[in-house]
């Protein structure tokens, strides 16, 4: 085959599995951009011109709450699940305890467990506490995150020299300074890659809010966007909208972070 | 002194994570166990019921065993397409056949991003009997004379539930084979073609073989995750979207209920039976641990 050839049939291959990842994304988008009785009328392809009225739609139904909500809950599960995974990383890599390796397996084994495993009681304890009327029942599962500890373990074992720990040790810093100050140095790609996934599960979330959540000041995007489309359930373009606003901050996210999360993925776990 | 001082600095680092779960963790967990062993709405007193739970999981009013089916099927025809399709695109991405990489990554990883719940609602449109974006396509080609009933009949349920499953996941499947094809040594390729060896057979003989690690990774996390299955086909088939779409729990005679839903609906939906909804929690914990030890048995088998 010669070397045109090969470039066409390669972007060819790449390019239609490209549109058919995007055309459902892109009706999605477009459907925000219609009046709600317009969209029933023939083939969506081309955006319309009542975004703004939809626009309004969306604002009056305390949408900014709701996302307020949902950056709360995805913005404190990230960093309190990637600063204890980091903490535990830190403690499996590069210490000598009893029973290491044992323990680490056990948390290894926690991963093979479904989280829905526990969900019944998880709920009961939720009321129990009496946390139901907050946003940290969304919150809490996520800060012990065994996937969190075995990304953060291979990471900190092969990319921070022990060297380094030794002598900073030996020059009198404590061993907090030292993870705070040259770990966390040496490990920010696993950091990145574990809190965009961390961030883009709990925003994408539905199910436990849909147990856990009764106040609709408490709802999340996923949550709020259902709840949307049973008040308005006629405004079908609205909701929509409201989908693709909802997914707005993870795709800035990841078109920002995409280099580096990849580059966290070739260095972390994937070794085998 | 400074030596038991040093001696704590561990377990100080673990702490935080043993702490959170334990308390938001396993006791959930265990109380979980013990629930499943009553009966209860999670108002009234629990009454002990023995394994009364666990034996009603075999009786088909419970659908337990049909929503384990249902949520294997869906497991087993998707997984294989997924990682098929991710490999291809990961190989021609990283290839230098291919232009403007990192524009097609994020293009193709796009649909992992969509909020699940977002993911039903537009296939529930698009697949919509009336007003569908594919009905109205296949009419407009004349492929159809009338609309198909897409979420309506089972069998295609299950067909839109697959397709929009591999829409789904293999973007998330290229972007873990890119990263395991970047920690393939350049040179042991070069020198397999210096040898004369053609792209099939360095295929074969060289990136498959040093992507095996990611493929069981995706394996064995794709089968836990398969397994949760809940969002999409819920709010695919739940009647959230317009009128003429089906409301009835699971779709059309129960052929999309996933064991997840199931449990949802169980203790959570149409019913409160705390019990019973635990004691599917546990029985799908069951049926992983099989699966996952025939898929260990299957590997082992194979290196050998």
């Amino acid at each position: 085959m010669s070397h045109t050839l090969r470039t066409a049939t390669a972007t060819t291959v790449v390019a239609v599995l490209s549109v058919f990842a995007l055309l459902p994304f892109y009706i999605m988008v477009v459907m925000g951009t219609y009046q709600n009785e317009d969209l029933f009328k023939g083939i969506v392809l081309l955006p319309s011109t009542y975004l703004l009225e939809n626009l309004k739609t969306v604002a009056a139904s305390r949408f900014d709450l709701v996302y307020m909500n949902s950056l709360i809950v995805s913005a404190a599960s990230t960093v309190l699940s990637v600063f204890v995974s980091a903490f535990a990383g830190f403690a499996f890599a590069k210490h000598e305890f009893k029973y290491k390796n044992k323990i680490f397996t056990a948390v290894l084994l926690t991963m093979m467990i479904p989280g829905q495993l526990g969900l019944v009681a998880y709920v009961i304890e939720m009321r129990f506490i009496g946390l139901t009327g907050t946003l940290l029942p969304l919150i809490l599962p996520w800060v012990a995150n065994a996937f969190g500890i075995y990304w953060m373990t291979q990471y900190i074992r092969s990319a921070v020299p022990t060297e380094v720990l030794e002598s900073a040790r030996i020059d009198g810093c404590s061993d907090i300074a030292v993870f705070f100050r040259i770990v966390m140095a040496f490990i920010y790609p696993a950091i990145t890659t574990l809190s965009l996934l961390v961030f883009l599960w709990s925003w994408n979330n539905y199910l436990l809010p849909l147990i856990v959540i009764n106040k609709p000041e408490l709802f999340t995007i996923p949550l709020g966007i259902t709840s949307l489309g049973t008040a308005y359930r006629t405004d079908l373009a609205a909701q929509i909208l409201g989908l693709t606003i909802g997914t707005l901050p993870v795709l800035i996210l990841f078109a920002l972070g995409s280099k580096s999360f990849i580059r966290g993925l070739t260095a972390g776990s994937v070794k085998g | 002194m400074d030596a038991i001082k040093r001696k704590w600095v561990p377990y100080f680092f673990l702490s935080p994570y043993v702490l959170f779960y334990l308390v938001f963790g396993l006791i959930p967990i265990l109380f979980s166990l013990y629930v499943s062993f009553t009966s209860w709405d999670g108002i009234r007193s629990k009454t002990f019921v023995g394994l009364d739970n666990y034996r009603f999981l075999f009786n088909p009013d419970s659908y337990f065993f049909k929503s384990v089916g249902n949520t294997l099927l869906f497991v087993v025809i998707t997984l294989p397409l997924q990682l098929l399709f991710g490999l291809l695109i990961a190989s021609l991405l990283y290839s230098r056949w291919v232009k403007w990489k990192s524009f097609f990554q994020l293009i193709n990883f796009l649909p992992y991003i969509v909020t699940p719940v977002a993911v039903g609602l537009i296939f529930n449109l698009l697949f919509d009997w009336q007003a569908g974006f594919v009905n109205k396509l296949l009419l407009h080609f004349g492929l159809i004379q009338e609309g198909i009933y897409w979420l309506g009949t089972p069998g295609y349920a299950r067909m839109v539930i697959v397709v929009m499953l591999f829409w789904k996941g293999f973007g998330y499947t290229m972007i873990f084979y890119l990263a395991g094809l970047a920690n393939i040594p350049k040179d042991l390729l070069e020198a397999a073609q210096v040898d004369g060896a053609t792209g099939w057979r360095v295929l074969r003989s060289i990136t498959l073989p040093l992507l095996k690690p990611v493929t069981v990774f995706l394996v064995i996390t794709g089968i836990i995750g398969g397994f949760q299955l809940l969002e999409e086909p819920m709010l695919l088939l739940g009647g959230a979207g317009m009128g003429s779409s089906v409301a009835i729990i699971g779709g059309p005679d129960r052929c999309c209920l996933t064991t997840v839903w199931n449990m949802y609906d169980t203790a959570f939906g149409s019913t409160t039976r705390y019990g019973l909804g635990a004691a599917i929690a546990y029985g799908l914990c069951v049926v992983i641990a099989v699966f996952s030890l025939i898929g260990t048995r299957f590997y082992k088998g194979e290196q050998e």
